[in-house]
């Protein structure tokens, strides 16, 4: 069940876009597909849309290879376009007939997301009267609208407001509820940690990375201490020969080797009689392991 | 097909609710309006109307050569109001009476040794190179009877002076040419804007759609062909409306606006008949979706509203040539060139119907060209629908021929 890619390629003029890549997205949940610009993102989803044709390898939704004409998922692009000449909800009415609703079914869902998304007022006004922030969230009803199983959001909250983001986050945690399958491309790396269970990282169109978030983590050992002293301890921490990477206000982001040498600093600035707030040896988080993977 | 209706009900809601559409089409209407009403507009401001009786013409005869017979031109419905005297006025006494609104023009009649002189004296000759032809040929037909009636001929004598002939034409040719060349003209300028107009507009909407980045929501609701066919249908149904209004109104403001009998002296109404309107509105249709394909295939190749012109280009120059192929080659509407020009489904739909009109093409002639334009229309079709599936998406640069051809080859495309 779910969603399959199996040793999928696709070759532009000159340009190998997507190598031999695999994933499966076999439970609902939120999939982060990652990498850095150029590396495939696009034309991977544009793959398992079905908008345009792979040259090797299956993709299947459910054990059925995908096509254009046989799937149904939501797609949020990355390119935000509305017609902006055209009343919001003539077009968005438009977009739930071409996804097969009849009109009043579409008519209720409108109703219903605009009040979800806080959008009610705008619905007939011209698009282009509104901020770009609340055409994003018209194209994300347009993206949902049909009620699909499978929903691609391509940077989902890039140019949305605080308060607009978490509006969103919230929807799309009640769609995880509701057996969605999601799969989000963001460069966003708080907004993957937060939601994805899986990630799968491109570079270059092939494959660098992929599989559990939780289990990717687990296998990087610490390489971080976080400390918060009441005065400047630069010596000390030179003295066990530690490289500083970030340091204010007696507040420091140290890269270390070892969680044993990490303690054994500890020892010394109590020893020193150091009052220490705050001490935290941390794993990388997604943002560094993207960049060891990507980073050139 | 559901999705198809939505697309075609969809683009004609956007077409008809533009303001450049709206506007246009009142601009036009009220120009087809204020065009019949020209002859009306012009009586007004030359004060010229029915209870004046016409213009009002003073002719100075002092030597009285006419003998009074001038008078008689106020039967022969010139137009104009004629007084005669035979009062010695000089230029001066009617340049007086012409600014003082007596009178608006004036012949003085002048003995020069023999010779006789008529001055033709109007208060501005800009639009004047010489007096009126129908005013000269009836002032020396008064004065030839005048002077025959002096002859003492009898009835029958006069009545062989007058010339009685009948006139015809005929041609060596077997197919026979009917028909006024204006009218032709007129029509086949009509099909070439509102083809190409129409068709135009297909190319600036998929261009506006990729500009404001709708498409790949949109091809990811509904399949490129349902995206294209939907809106060359949607834009034609809207400007074969727009053009059966233009007509319509064109017609009623005749009927209203207009003498009885001036349509009729221009256009030979006779030749407007139904089958020619059924025709013309076929060769409407399968020309606007020639090149509304055309103008699909070139509007999915540019990302950007200023290279849209340049991307046309080649459409249009197709237009013109097509339409300057069937315009020149009326005037030889029997020649080997126009036959072809009927044919060749760049300039079958503005030269077919002009061929009908006048009586030349045969319905084998006419099956053969629609059969063309629609084999055309579907070869068109099928290219334009593969490129357009393939270059809507790409947002660089302008697409060139090349490119085209590669994305057509593409057999995973």
């Amino acid at each position: 069940m779910g969603l399959k890619l199996e040793n999928v390629s696709k070759k532009f003029v000159g340009k190998q876009a997507v190598d031999n890549i695999s994933f499966e997205v076999d439970k609902p949940g939120v999939f982060g597909l990652l990498g850095t610009n150029g590396a495939g993102k696009t034309t991977t989803i544009r793959m398992l849309l079905g908008i345009i044709k792979k040259d090797t390898g299956e993709i299947t939704w459910n054990g059925k290879p995908v096509e254009r004409k046989s799937v149904n998922f939501g797609y949020l692009p990355e390119e935000r376009g509305v017609y902006p000449k055209t009343k919001i909800y003539d077009q968005l009415m438009y977009f739930a007939q071409l996804k097969g609703m009849n009109k009043t079914d579409a008519d209720r869902e409108i109703k219903k997301w605009a009040e979800v998304l806080k959008v009610q007022e705008y619905l007939p006004m011209q698009a282009e009267k509104l901020s770009k922030g609340n055409q994003q969230k018209i194209q994300f009803m347009t993206a949902i609208i049909h009620n699909p199983e499978l929903i691609v959001l391509d940077e989902p909250f890039s140019g949305l407001d605080p308060v607009n983001t978490e509006i969103l986050k919230n929807v799309i945690i009640d769609l995880v509820k509701q057996g969605k399958y999601i799969i989000m491309s963001s460069h966003q790396m708080a907004s993957i940690e937060e939601f994805c269970t899986d990630i799968l990282i491109l570079n270059k169109g092939k494959t660098v990375l992929k599989g559990n978030l939780k289990e990717i983590k687990e296998t990087y050992k610490a390489n971080r201490l976080e400390l918060i002293t009441d005065k400047n301890v630069d010596e000390t921490i030179k003295e066990f020969n530690m490289n500083i990477e970030f340091s204010k206000n007696n507040e420091y982001s140290i890269k270390i080797d070892s969680e044993e040498k990490a303690h054994e600093l500890l020892q010394k600035l109590v020893d020193n009689k150091v009052q220490i707030s705050k001490f935290e040896i941390k794993k990388p988080t997604l943002n560094d392991i993207f960049i060891e993977k990507v980073g050139e | 097909m559901k999705d198809l209706k939505t697309v075609v009900g969809f683009t004609i809601k956007e077409m008809v609710k533009r303001k450049s559409f709206i506007v246009s089409t009142i601009i036009i209407l009220l120009i087809i309006i204020i065009g019949f009403n020209i002859p009306n507009i012009m009586k007004i401001f030359n004060g010229d109307d029915q209870s004046s009786g016409g213009s009002k013409l003073l002719i100075v005869d002092s030597t009285n050569l006419f003998e009074g017979s001038l008078e008689g031109l106020n039967n022969m419905e010139l137009g104009y109001n004629v007084q005669t005297t035979t009062d010695n006025l000089s230029f001066d006494d009617i340049k007086e009476k012409i600014n003082n609104d007596e009178i608006d023009e004036a012949i003085i009649v002048e003995n020069n040794e023999g010779t006789y002189k008529l001055r033709y004296i109007v208060k501005d000759m800009t639009m004047l190179v010489s007096m009126p032809q129908n005013l000269m040929d009836a002032i020396n037909t008064i004065y030839t009877n005048l002077q025959i009636s002096k002859l003492g001929l009898t009835e029958e004598q006069i009545q062989s002076l007058t010339p009685n002939f009948e006139y015809s034409i005929e041609q060596t040719e077997e197919q026979k040419v009917s028909g006024n060349v204006l009218a032709m003209m007129m029509l086949s300028i009509v099909l070439f804007y509102a083809i190409y107009f129409c068709a135009y507009q297909v190319s600036s909407s998929i261009t506006t759609e990729k500009t404001s980045k709708i498409m790949e929501t949109l091809v990811t609701s509904t399949s490129p062909r349902t995206i294209v066919l939907g809106k060359t249908i949607g834009i034609g149904l809207v400007g074969l409306l727009q053009v059966c209004v233009f007509v319509a109104v064109a017609l009623i403001s005749a009927k209203l606006f207009l003498e009885p009998g001036t349509l009729e002296s221009v256009l030979d109404m006779s030749q407007m008949t139904p089958y020619l309107a059924v025709i013309t509105i076929i060769y409407f249709i399968l020309g606007y979706f020639t090149y509304a394909l055309l103008y699909a295939l070139t509007g999915s190749t540019v990302s950007k509203p200023e290279d849209i012109q340049s991307a046309n280009t080649p459409v249009a120059l197709l237009a013109v040539i097509g339409f300057y192929l069937s315009y020149f080659t009326m005037m030889n509407p029997t020649s080997d060139l126009n036959t072809f020009a009927a044919l060749f489904p760049i300039s079958s739909p503005f030269c077919m119907p002009f061929r009908i009109m006048m009586g030349i093409a045969s319905g084998v002639e006419v099956a053969i060209s629609i059969a063309i334009l629609l084999v055309t229309i579907l070869v068109i079709a099928k290219v334009a629908i593969k490129i357009y599936s393939n270059a809507i998406l790409n947002y660089g640069t302008k697409m060139s021929f090349k490119d085209m051809i590669r994305i057509y080859r593409d057999k995973n495309n």
